[in-house]
């Protein structure tokens, strides 16, 4: 994967941020209270989950699963939810055992064990798909990756990747016209990749990639 | 025309700016901790449920007035020095995330995209655009066929819009549409994501105003100019962005108001006559009861229904002041598409606030067109997670969604307000969820009509025709919801209302409702002025009934 920013560290800046924000943005960067909400059988579906809904091996390391975790086991939650989704805790818990299950039907064994193609497959299956585990697949598929997208794109890693200038109390910013950034940030070194068209490429080739995955595991 | 820039007239009504330190710290501790406290047996003179948009405006402007008032809010007291953050997950705790079920055939997600939870209530996280409604927004039954008329008039309201926008005090050009007026202080400098839009929608000959935003500029009192950091949406730590919390509470506390945060209400009680005889509420798990003369909710669109709903007793069995069956109902959202664009330029959206530039061009019923009513447009910025969210809501995960989201400095976004009509199946009714008060949770249902799905259609299309015009190279556009209001509407008589013009309810003559759950239509402009307005205004209305 080309790096868009290379050299970008948002954390150089952390110096001009309040107190306050500082510490809530370095605590990412620190240790993580071990996992205090799911179970080790739980942890074993969901890593494997959170490496294939945000491919967390293409970028620098993010402790996601410890976010989502954190948050699960203090209550930090949307609060609501949908009529036929139970709240958030026994989603993920009733949601990580149908994946298994959902794995096990369509390629054989459990999701932690199929080979990157078959996971993918699962997954499409429960985004596009109907009833699992009791719940809408699309609802659990889209909190799934409202919880992963939370945790990774808070990270200042992340930010390194996508040059946001991150946190701005009490300095703010003055750069504030298009094509022009501050001093410390960093220009985009590829800024024709539009991923618009990349992006439908990649869909394409996943999709026909899967129609053969698929076609494979039917038999 | 308002005279521009008053501020010592400002200051004779409403002194929070110079209430506020002038050291740079965002709050003044002394007048925290020194404010008048009552006991629960004192009958005070009037009892405040919530202290956002509306409950804010209504304890100041009676405690100007020389009421004994206790404005109780659930949430804390907020310092924006010790308790806010630049940084989206953050700031989560400034949202009300207590449990709530959503259904209908189109659900509405809350989250962070409903009321705050603490002194200054959803003001702490709106973006801070300050539109007025159009005179048209309060006869749209008679003259569009659609919708309810309100009991009172835009000319009803005006005088107390121009002290509102003063007070705050809000920024913008002069404005052109609805009823034309200008603004106290002058528009900010554009931000890049606003400067994409301004020459989008000028190839297309739409016209677009910078502002109205209630955000500093210059300096007000003792609060400074918007330094363009762009986290309005995660509480203002400058104190530039108007909230109430810096623009009413400091002089209600000055003018010997309480303001008891981490309190939450549970109930409002009746005594044998039928009137309101205080509320029962929780703090530090006690529960207690406040003794008052009368009393006014003002807990935002779902907690106010839900307070009336749980309040039941024998005279109102199905809930306080439900007897004619509209307590909950007519909750409105407006429909808020957001387009986002591909632009090879670099813009950063994240720099200066979301909120920059509108256009009402389209505010008003079109006759050629085939749905009534109309819709705004606005900038938005989206900060990465918010634009994650929009990216994976195009059906984008994995690898792909990593590589758009690397490109995240190059999209420039616009959100559309759109009026979807009052229908009252769109309700907030009680699940048998508990939540840790024992108390039952809100339930909100909420399906478009034709009208609705027509407008989002046809709002959608000119935000993309804006960025494509500006040279967007891609647009992707996202569904959403934005601004509840609604559940507890005014109405002329007993059967269209559960207030009066007044805000008083017309089941209990002493318990008022001073939200945005008031409102029978919502326009396409964003509601904390309006709610604001309608606070100071049945402000006036008590005082002068006393
Ligand atoms: C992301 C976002 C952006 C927005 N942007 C804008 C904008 O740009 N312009 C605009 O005009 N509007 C905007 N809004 C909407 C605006 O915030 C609300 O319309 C407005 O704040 C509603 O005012 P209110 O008085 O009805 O309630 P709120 O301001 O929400 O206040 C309700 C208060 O009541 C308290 N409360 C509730 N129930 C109880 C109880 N039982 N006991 C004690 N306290 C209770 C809550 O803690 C809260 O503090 C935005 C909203 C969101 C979510
Ligand atoms: S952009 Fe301006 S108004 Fe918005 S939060 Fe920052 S300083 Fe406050």
């Amino acid at each position: 994967m080309q790096q868009r920013f290379p050299g970008y560290d948002v954390m150089s800046q952390a110096r001009e941020w309040d107190p306050v924000t500082q510490a809530v943005v370095q605590a990412r960067l620190g240790p993580r209270p071990a996992l205090a909400f799911f179970t080790p059988p739980e942890e074993a579906v969901a890593r494997p989950l959170m490496n294939r809904l945000l491919e967390l091996d293409e970028g620098p390391a993010v402790p996601v699963l410890e976010g989502i975790d954190q948050r699960l086991a203090t209550g930090q939650l949307d609060g609501y939810r949908q009529v036929g989704m139970p709240p958030a805790p026994e989603m993920w818990r009733r949601s990580l055992v149908a994946l298994d299950e959902a794995s096990r039907e369509r390629c054989g064994r459990e999701f932690a064990l199929l080979d990157r193609d078959c996971q993918l497959l699962v997954l499409e299956g429960v985004r596009t798909g109907g009833d699992f585990g009791g719940m809408p697949g699309p609802e659990v598929f889209a909190a799934w990756l409202r919880f992963g997208c939370t945790e990774l794109y808070s990270h200042p890693d992340i930010w390194n990747e996508i040059g946001f200038g991150g946190p701005a109390y009490p300095r703010g910013y003055k750069a504030t016209s298009p094509g022009i950034r501050e001093p410390w940030e960093r220009a985009d070194v590829a800024p024709a990749e539009d991923p618009v068209p990349i992006g439908a490429r990649m869909e394409q080739a996943r999709k026909r990639h899967l129609d053969g995955v698929a076609a494979r595991a039917a038999k | 025309m308002a005279p521009v820039n008053r501020p010592r007239s400002v200051r004779d009504r409403n002194e929070s700016a110079w209430l506020l330190p002038k050291d740079g710290r965002r709050c003044d501790p002394a007048l925290v901790e020194g404010m008048r406290r009552f006991a629960d047996d004192d009958v005070v003179d009037l009892v405040v449920v919530g202290c956002g948009a509306g409950g804010g405006v209504l304890t100041q402007r009676l405690a100007r007035r020389g009421w004994r008032v206790v404005c109780l809010d659930a949430g804390p007291f907020w310092d924006p020095d010790r308790d806010w953050v630049s940084d989206e997950k953050g700031s989560h705790h400034i949202y009300w995330t207590d449990p709530r079920v959503i259904g209908g055939s189109d659900p509405v997600p809350l989250g962070s995209n409903n009321s705050g939870r603490g002194v200054g209530g959803g003001t702490v996280h709106y973006a801070g655009y300050t539109p007025r409604f159009h005179p048209s927004d309060f006869n749209t039954r008679t003259a569009d066929g659609v919708g309810q008329d309100w009991p009172i008039s835009y000319g009803d309201l005006r005088p107390y819009y121009e002290a509102m926008e003063e007070e705050l005090p809000v920024a913008g050009q002069s404005w052109p549409w609805g009823d034309p007026h200008r603004y106290p202080q002058s528009p900010h400098p554009v931000g890049p994501n606003g400067q994409i839009v301004m020459r989008g929608a000028e190839q297309l000959g739409i016209d677009v105003r910078v502002g109205p935003v209630a955000i500093v500029n210059g300096g007000f009192g003792h609060r400074p100019h918007c330094i363009y950091r762009g986290f309005c949406l995660q509480g203002c730590k400058v104190n530039a962005k108007a909230s109430t919390l810096v623009t009413h509470v400091p002089d209600a506390l000055a003018r010997g108001a309480e303001i008891r945060p981490d309190s939450m209400v549970t109930r409002i009680e009746l005594d044998d006559a039928g009137r309101a005889a205080g509320v029962v509420y929780i703090r530090e798990g006690v529960e207690r009861f406040q003794r008052a003369a009368a009393v006014a909710v003002a807990g935002y669109a779902i907690e106010t229904p839900r307070l009336l709903l749980n309040s039941a007793t024998k005279r109102f069995p199905d809930g306080l002041c439900n007897n004619e069956d509209l307590v909950g109902r007519y909750v409105m959202v407006q429909g808020a598409p957001q387009v986002t664009g591909r632009f090879e330029e670099e813009v950063r959206m994240y720099k200066a606030p979301p909120p920059e530039v509108s256009s009402e061009q389209f505010y008003e019923t079109d006759p050629t067109k085939d749905y009534a009513r109309g819709f705004s447009i606005q900038t938005v910025s989206p900060l990465p997670i918010t634009h994650a969210e929009h990216v994976a809501a195009e059906g984008h995960w994995g690898s792909v969604l990593r590589e758009y989201m690397r490109d995240y400095v190059h999209w420039s976004t616009i959100g559309v307000l759109c009026e979807l009509l009052p229908l009252p199946d769109n309700r907030v009714t009680l699940a048998d969820e508990k939540d840790r008060f024992g108390l039952p949770v809100a339930h909100f249902d909420y399906s478009q009509c034709d009208n609705d799905r027509k407008l989002i259609e046809a709002s959608e299309k000119v935000a993309v025709s804006i960025l494509e015009a500006a040279g967007a190279q891609e647009t992707l556009s996202i569904q959403r919801y934005a601004h509840l209001v609604g559940g507890a509407r005014m109405g002329a008589t007993p059967s269209e209302g559960v207030v009066d013009s007044n805000l008083r309810s017309f089941a209990v003559p002493n318990l008022y409702i001073t939200d945005g759950s008031v409102l029978p239509t919502q326009g396409s402009a964003n509601p904390a002025l309006t709610i604001m307005a309608l606070a100071a205004r049945a402000a006036d209305h008590l005082a002068a009934s006393r």
